[in-house]
């Protein structure tokens, strides 16, 4: 038998050798990609067992919800934390290292540079602008010439929410737990919401950075104690004259551990309230009996999904009033402001109370 | 009539290529699962608690009878909150340590009076499953102070992970086995 040479070109050499190569990778890739492909394919298949569903949670009844949008405009700058309507009507938005000014259909009137992020903002009956950056309280004539820096509060302060009297100065600091009251010159003059047994005060419950503070018209603060889900009405002294205010999901309470997180008072001295987790803006009576709702969750569905995956801590609302009552509703997710008025078929807006319920 | 054309390619030729090609593709498929072990040397499985969707297969498609997956607790990012979210079901009738209240399916929350109004949540490892419904729970509302780890006083460390090929999240990850944890941290006095 004898030997048959066989003889290749080194064409064809080069042409076997890469699709031999070829095909290796292609070994290589489906290979590698297998893990993938059965987390692709697994991800979906069944319903999580153990789910914790708030889905129904998410839906508001329509009847309930009495205001609609009358208008939209973006913050002026993002990461925005706090609104407040000044004596002019204009509002003023502590976002980015700016308060900025704005007239009612968000057009930018002023603007006020900060040395770090804004945290909150007030405005006096005079015009003059407070603006509580992390640690300290930064003021403003009514021409937007910054006038004075105050002391610093340390490292553990959060300015999360101030208001002003014709005298005095409040400063909501959610790190210290802690409404200080100053006067206006900037001198530490009280501290209010510690607890303290004398001035019937349990103490305020700040587990994340929301505490707000505002003055309403019968001459008490009102101060979310966010970690007890209710409103407290204070005297200047720090004396606790009433709360209201229940922990639930229901539309009628204040859900998750700690809410609500921002409130405004309307023109006749009912509360609207801000919740983050369950983002929703709702309407509360003078004695704290649920009215209506100005906007449920399912109109912020971006600030809904900020609290996933790692936390809850960053999301959130805030709202502020103007002398007409509309209700302007900062997210703080989606860096936008909501101008909401009161639906005209809707009961109060012809004289007669929405039902209350809770 | 012409004759019949010669084939390109013959039988002989066919079999022997297709053989080739078969072994190629499985020298290769053994190339790229040895490439992907081979960076397995001194890590271990953990979980990314940013990228957890908490989707509930830690519970299930861990090797073990009982997951390696437990929930951990971050006791300086906790709110220490009376109505914890991660503990007790979304609408609870009251805000005691009753059945019907409580979130965890095994029990493994123990809830302890601090003082008022605040308490303190541990978990019980011997009976949570790490199913992540407080996880959710705490993340949806409060400071996301629960979150899931593989504990390697458990885990065998499978080259494939059962687990990984079904994370919703991708969030399984190999880390370094002198730093087999990937915790939360507060971000208090920044």
């Amino acid at each position: 038998m004898g030997n048959r040479k066989q003889t290749i070109t080194r064409r064809q050499f080069i042409k076997a050798s890469a699709q031999d190569a070829g095909i290796l990778v292609v070994g290589g890739i489906v290979a590698a990609s297998s893990g993938s492909l059965a987390r692709a394919a697994s991800s979906g298949k069944d319903a999580n067992p153990f789910a914790y569903d708030v889905g129904r949670l998410r839906k508001t009844d329509p009847k309930l919800i009495q205001y609609e949008q009358a208008g939209q405009f973006r913050s002026p700058y993002p990461e925005p934390h706090r609104i407040a309507a000044g004596p002019d009507d204009r509002l003023y938005i502590a976002a980015g290292n700016y308060v900025s000014v704005v007239d009612r259909e968000g057009a930018r009137v002023n603007e006020l540079a900060l040395p770090g992020p804004a945290r909150c903002v007030a405005v006096a009956g005079d015009g003059t602008v407070y603006a509580g950056v992390r640690d300290h309280i930064e003021v403003f004539d009514r021409k937007g010439q910054r006038v004075a820096a105050w002391e610093s509060l340390g490292k553990k302060s959060w300015l999360s929410g101030l208001a002003v009297s014709d005298k005095d100065v409040f400063a909501a600091d959610a790190g210290n737990r802690v409404i200080l009251r100053y006067d206006r010159s900037g001198k530490l003059v009280g501290r209010i919401g510690e607890k303290n047994k004398d001035r019937n005060s349990p103490g305020l419950v700040v587990p994340s950075p929301y505490l707000d503070v505002k003055l309403a018209r019968d001459g008490l603060l009102r101060v979310n104690n966010p970690g007890r889900h209710r409103i407290e009405a204070y005297t200047f002294d720090g004396d606790l004259e009433f709360f209201w205010g229940k922990p639930s999901a229901a539309i009628e309470g204040f859900c998750g551990c700690c809410n609500p997180v921002g409130l405004a008072l309307l023109p006749d001295g009912r509360y609207v309230t801000c919740e983050k987790g369950l983002p929703r803006v709702k309407i509360y009576s003078k004695e704290g009996a649920f009215e209506c709702v100005v906007a449920g969750t399912e109109s912020f569905s971006e600030n809904w999904q900020k609290c996933s995956p790692s936390d809850c801590t960053t999301g959130g609302l805030d709202a502020a009033v103007d002398s007409s009552g509309r209700v302007y509703i900062l997210d703080v997710v989606e860096s936008n402001v909501r101008i909401m008025a009161r639906k005209k078929e809707s009961p109060a807006a012809s004289g007669t109370r929405a039902g209350a319920q809770g | 009539m012409d004759p019949r054309p010669e084939p390109n390619v013959s039988r002989r030729q066919f079999l022997r290529d297709g053989a080739r090609a078969a072994a190629l593709t499985g020298l290769g498929g053994l190339v790229g699962v040895m490439a992907s072990r081979s960076s397995a040397k001194g890590t271990v499985w953990q979980i990314d608690p940013q990228k957890c969707v908490r989707c509930g297969n830690c519970a299930t498609a861990c090797v073990l009878e009982q997951s390696a997956v437990k929930c951990v607790h971050a006791y300086a990012i906790c709110g220490y909150c009376q109505l914890c979210t991660g503990y007790f079901e979304p609408e609870p009738n009251d805000l005691n340590t009753g059945a019907e209240n409580c979130l965890c399916p095994t029990s493994a929350i123990k809830r302890t009076y601090v003082e008022d109004p605040y308490y303190e949540y541990s978990i019980e490892e011997a009976l949570c499953i790490g199913c992540a419904k407080c996880v959710e729970g705490c993340n949806r509302f409060g400071n996301g102070s629960l979150f899931l780890q593989v504990r390697h006083d458990r885990c065998v460390n499978c080259n494939e992970c059962a687990i990984s090929k079904v994370c919703a999240g991708d969030a399984f990850r190999r880390v370094p086995a002198d730093h087999p944890y990937l915790l939360k941290t507060t971000t208090h006095g920044e």
